[in-house]
């Protein structure tokens, strides 16, 4: 690691954490700590383990035993972040039967808040998230931009210090993507979370990153962790600076020497 | 179940948008109904069929007409009948779904037993009903029961275990507790499939009902059905089935319409 936070400081730390479905290891000795408000990019050849990353930050995959995870500087099993971390997974995955605003409430519900309250606070948050007037919408009558925004206001909704966006405009046109995300920037320089982001994209990663971690091949790990030294708020011309392409620059060799890999791997296998 | 149904049936004004379409609907069905009952009564006309084997449309409601207060209570009767096993076979089968998904164990041991009770004979089954229940209501209840729970309990299983595992895996993550998991996803996202069961059920109970008054009663659509045919009043025997379909349809009709209004986002996904 390149930066030693204090204890206090770093919200989430994992250290030599494995993860093995069956025959298949989809992580081997990973390692990462991020400071409370930091906003993480990960990047990394598909089927690295990303996903696998966050549903065992997220609470729902146990890791092997031997690694470590620590949450808030207390060691932890996975199971006790359920219900401590906002997560928002790969697909919006929206309740068919609920409307907008029930759908952004969905978690606060879970954990008990009044309903009246919670829905008159996410009718306040419609006009942040571009959603005026669709409160009465059903997900099956929004295009797939809105549906994404309102699995975003949920997670937002879901006030927790740590949030893990799984590639969450993967669906997007560019157009709609590159709008989402200075949005995206725009929301969270007010709302101050502590982001973990997976994207596959290099200028998104970089565009929104404190920090790129660039994960290996299955097993992943982190290859590299790049600091993103670029001043806020980031303006979209940002992305023809020089300083920004010799960072992608960096990020480009590492990932592109991750896929090589994996693609003689599979070669390999093939043959 | 109640509170997920309550979820799901919240709706906004939207709903008087379909007065419209529904309103054409109402009246191609009158105008399809009419043809129909024109063309059964023109034929046994033209053709002179003797009312032994069809009576005119006309004569049959005249029949109905003429003592109304017989069929009627004939027609509560039997409603109530395939209610009461409607609605015990729904709900006992909902839980036995819920019940399944929980304990794979007892899916396992009484799935079986299940299966083999409804290789019973539907006439068999009720002989044995009436033996234990005697003729009461509560027995034709009981053979409605028998014909409704079965395919509820397996639709029911069958939409709960094909719940998306994301969206398990966010409400978990949410901390959902199972309750919630059920309440929340699991029954309004089985409810599709659940209503498949009820459309079923609500023919089958019907049947089940019938079947129970010919084991012996006094009052009933298949009472009036079974003496009609000993005594061969054709005239008579027409109006019973014309009320048991009235009924039928009325039934299946008012499922198919509470189906349409909870299950409003259609078949996505
Ligand atoms: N529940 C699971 N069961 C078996 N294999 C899994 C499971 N989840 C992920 N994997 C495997 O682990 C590897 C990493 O998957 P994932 O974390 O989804 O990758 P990605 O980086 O594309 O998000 C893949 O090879 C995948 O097939
Ligand atoms: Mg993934």
């Amino acid at each position: 690691m390149t930066e030693t936070p204090t204890e206090t400081a770093r919200l989430l730390e994992l250290r030599g954490i494995d993860k093995t479905f069956g025959t298949v290891q989809a992580v081997r000795g990973l390692t990462l700590s991020v400071p409370a408000g930091e906003f993480v990019t990960v990047v990394g050849p598909s089927g690295c383990g990303k996903s696998t990353l966050f549903n065992m930050v997220a609470g729902l995959d146990e890791p092997d035993p031997g690694g470590v995870l620590r949450f808030k500087g207390r060691s932890c099993h996975a199971h006790e972040l359920l219900g401590r971390v906002s997560f928002m997974p790969q697909r919006d995955l929206l309740l068919p039967w609920r409307n907008v605003i029930d759908n952004a409430i969905i978690a606060n519900e879970i954990e008990g808040a009044d309903r009246k309250t919670a829905r008159a606070r996410a009718l306040r948050m419609l006009p942040e998230f571009g959603l005026t007037g669709f409160e009465a919408q059903y997900p099956h009558q929004l295009s797939g931009g809105m549906r994404q925004r309102v699995a975003l206001m949920r997670t937002f909704m879901f006030e927790r210090e740590l949030m893990l966006l799984d590639e969450p405009f993967g669906a997007l046109d560019a157009l709609t993507r590159s709008m989402m995300q200075r949005w995206l920037l725009d929301v969270w320089e007010r709302h101050r979370r502590t982001v973990l982001f997976i994207t596959h994209d290099v200028d998104e990663a970089i565009f929104l990153g404190d920090r790129v971690l660039v994960m290996t091949a299955r097993p992943g790990s982190v290859k590299l962790a790049r600091p993103v030294d670029l001043p806020r708020p980031r303006s979209a011309e940002l992305v023809t600076s020089p300083e920004f392409i010799a960072i992608k620059r960096e990020i480009l060799a590492a990932i592109e020497e991750e896929s090589m890999k994996s693609f003689m791997a599979t070669g390999m296998r093939a043959a | 179940m109640s509170a997920a149904l309550a979820l799901t049936a919240r709706r906004g004004a939207a709903g008087w948008r379909w007065a419209a379409p529904a309103l054409l609907w109402l009246g191609r069905l009158i105008l399809g109904l009419a043809i129909a009952a024109a063309v059964w009564e023109g034929a046994v006309l033209a053709f002179a069929i003797r009312p032994e084997y069809l009576p005119r449309l006309s004569a049959i409601l005249a029949t109905i007409a003429a003592t109304p207060e017989a069929y009627v209570a004939g027609f509560l009767r039997t409603l109530l009948e395939t209610l009461i096993g409607f609605a015990a076979g729904v709900v006992v089968g909902v839980l036995n779904g819920i019940l399944f998904l929980r304990a794979p164990v007892l899916r396992d041991m009484l799935f079986p037993i299940f299966v083999v009770s409804q290789t019973i004979p539907v006439i068999a089954f009720g002989a044995l009903v009436v033996l234990w229940f005697g003729n009461t209501l509560l027995a034709k209840a009981v053979i409605a029961f028998y014909l409704t729970f079965f395919p509820v309990t397996v639709n029911t299983l069958l939409g709960l275990q094909s719940v998306d595992p994301r969206q398990i895996a966010l409400l978990r993550s949410f901390g959902a507790s199972g309750r919630q998991l059920l309440l929340r996803l699991m029954l309004p996202a089985a409810l599709p499939q659940i209503f498949v069961a009820l459309r079923l059920g609500a023919s089958l109970s019907l049947v089940g009902a019938i079947v129970g008054e010919w084991f012996g009663d006094t009052t009933g659509l298949g009472v009036i059905l079974l003496q009609a045919m000993y005594t061969e009043q054709v005239t008579v025997m027409w109006a019973a089935i014309l009320c048991a379909a009235l009924l039928g349809t009325g039934f299946y009709a008012a499922v198919s319409l509470a189906e349409r209004w909870l299950v409003f986002w259609g078949a996505e996904q």
